[in-house]
């Protein structure tokens, strides 16, 4: 094992599994000396009927004290300061986040809020600027791939100001995650994949980045073996609650990997291709994985390979010599891309040219690939990828995801 | 709690002496490279004007301070932070840490993925001052080293590098 000099390890969340999981929340609460929390949480998952689910199983024995489900896509200031004000008005003493990463996000940014009475949300971006730790906080994911139930950030707009503006504290994390298969049967199968997709790049990322270390090593593997054998199976069949629980436990293990070890250059053109057009971050993630092994590939073959045994199996590892192994793992991950688009419907993308925005239209036309590549130069991720990107290494990147063509080894600057 | 003596840190003449030479090198080097090199030129260009950053060891120093000019003149400013606004700054949290850096054990993206790097500032901003210090280490290092330092060394002509080298090592030294 390629153990480094150094590393930093963190999680402190307490996470809850199985099917009947949020039945525990009361218990939770009284265990952090609260009796009144707000519930934070989207239309969409309102409308899902999943905040019902999590009343009817807390009734009786635990009182809310409000419902706040308008939380918008985009984590927003102003959204974070209203709820925050009827967190104070309804004299709540905890915040449980039901959804996915910008339901999260806001609940971390009124945490901040209500608990350090706070006018100014400002006060506190960056890293390091949080003292103390804040009210209690239970997440509970109804998406399997942000892994925010167990990451340290929250990222919050400011619109007016056109900021963007991130939260870096241990105090953010989640005292309790909550992964209860009952959160994701309803998620649709194109998106149940892009986001399966998402916990997939976390961790083949987390795995052969530069701040990869044993602990991280330990949750990506085991989130890679439950991802490869059941994302393609719960895409198929949506009600398959075995599978439902095991994407779970993976996006949250991915994210455990992924928030000690950061990502790569995938995740930096996903965040530029998102930023420019507007393309949801697990479909960027899909697409891009493959030319993330690919392009890193002569710097990191060895690790890469090692990743055919959590995928593959060990009979498949043991039966592929050393040097073919990472062009299995680039090949599965290209099938599995192939089997989702096809256990979908075709509405899992699997190059950028075959993305719609919601107009039916191409979300990314070719003439916007420029753009994205300016974009991603300003991405902090690409600290943590193994081989330099210039500009010329994202656009060519970018034009054969597009196409959806394998990169030519031949241009790969080594 | 009162009871305890409060026991300080050593000194480390030697190396606080080091990597406070470094500094002030690459600080110099950055500047002379801002006029010498298109990349660097480039980076600093795609900068606000008055935009000024620092590079130092926690907790006390040393420190390198680079800001470009209402003109855009790229010029090294110096150690004290005292009266400048910096917006950018980039602090190695430790003068171990430094050391490793500076002596090339440890390139500086590994440096930052072991969290050996604290950046208070734009993010954008970041990225591209750690370009600018990649491509000046390439100048400034024979390749053996420099390779350690940089994840790619770039393919330049040979003309060009040893002519921009003699430029940017004059820029430093001398001021020119």
């Amino acid at each position: 094992m390629d153990l480094p000099g150094y590393y930093e390890y963190y999680c402190g969340v307490k996470i809850i599994a199985g099917h009947d999981a949020l039945e525990k929340i009361p218990g939770i609460l009284q265990d952090l000396h609260a009796r009144l929390p707000m519930i934070v949480t989207d239309k969409g998952v309102a409308g899902a009927g999943l905040v019902d689910i999590v009343l009817g199983a807390v009734k009786d024995k635990l009182t809310i004290g409000a419902v706040a489900d308008d939380v918008p896509p985009d984590s927003d200031l102003r959204v974070v300061n209203r709820l925050a004000a009827l967190y104070r008005e309804q004299g709540c003493d905890a915040l449980i986040a039901v959804g996915g990463g910008s339901v999260m996000d806001t609940a971390k940014g009124i945490n901040i809020v209500v608990s350090e009475a706070a006018d100014d949300l400002m006060k506190f971006s960056g890293a390091g600027a949080l003292k103390q730790p804040l009210k209690p906080l239970i997440a509970v994911p109804t998406t399997v791939g942000t892994g925010s139930e167990v990451t340290l950030v929250a990222v919050v707009k400011d619109h007016e100001r056109h900021l963007k503006m991130a939260f870096v504290s241990y105090f953010l994390l989640p005292d309790v995650s909550i992964l209860d298969s009952r959160m994701t049967l309803s998620l649709p199968a194109a998106i149940t994949a892009a986001t399966g997709m998402d916990a997939m790049t976390h961790v083949v990322e987390a795995y052969y980045g530069l701040s990869k270390n044993p602990l991280s090593d330990a949750t990506a593997l085991a989130a890679i073996r439950l991802i490869g054998g059941n994302l393609v199976k719960v895409t198929k069949n949506p009600t398959d609650r075995e599978a439902r629980l095991a994407m779970a436990n993976a996006a949250t293990l991915a994210g455990m990997a992924f928030s000690n070890s950061m990502v790569g250059m995938v995740h930096t053109l996903g965040h530029a291709t998102g930023s420019v057009c507007g393309v949801p971050h697990g479909v960027c993630m899909a697409i891009l994985l493959p030319y993330g092994l690919e392009y890193n590939r002569h710097k990191r073959e060895d690790v890469m390979g090692e990743l055919l045994f959590p995928l593959g199996g060990s009979d498949v590892f043991a039966a592929i010599p050393r040097e073919q192994r990472t062009g299995r793992v680039i090949a599965y991950v290209r099938q599995m891309n192939q089997d989702l688009h096809d256990a979908s419907g075709g509405r899992h993308a699997r190059f950028f040219k075959e993305v719609l925005d919601r107009h039916g239209k191409p979300a990314v036309p070719r003439d916007r690939l420029p753009d994205i590549a300016r974009t991603a130069l300003g991405d902090g991720s690409i600290f943590y990828n193994p081989e330099e990107l210039d500009y010329d290494d994202f656009l060519m990147v970018l034009e054969a995801a597009w196409e959806g063509v394998a990169l030519d080894p031949g241009r790969i600057r080594t | 709690m009162n009871n305890f003596r409060e026991i300080k840190s050593g000194s480390k003449p030697l190396k606080q002496a080091y990597v406070a030479l470094m500094l002030w090198f690459v600080g110099r080097a950055i500047a002379a490279a801002a006029r010498v090199d298109e990349a660097v030129k480039a980076e600093f260009d795609g900068l606000p004007p008055g935009f000024t950053f620092s590079l130092g060891v926690m907790p006390q120093g040393p420190t390198m301070i680079v800001g470009k000019d209402a003109q855009g003149l790229v010029k090294y400013l110096g150690w004290d932070r005292e009266g400048k606004k910096i917006d950018l700054q980039m602090k190695i949290k430790n003068l171990e840490g430094a050391i490793l850096m500076f002596t090339f054990q440890e390139s500086t993206a590994v440096a930052t993925a072991r969290n050996r790097l604290i950046v208070d500032g734009e993010v954008p901003a970041a990225c591209a001052i750690v370009r600018v210090l990649d491509i000046v280490e390439v100048y400034l290092l024979p390749k053996l080293i420099a390779k350690l330092a940089v994840k790619r060394y770039p393919d330049w002509s040979f003309g060009e590098k040893v002519l921009n080298r003699i430029r940017i090592y004059a820029g430093a030294v001398l001021g020119l």
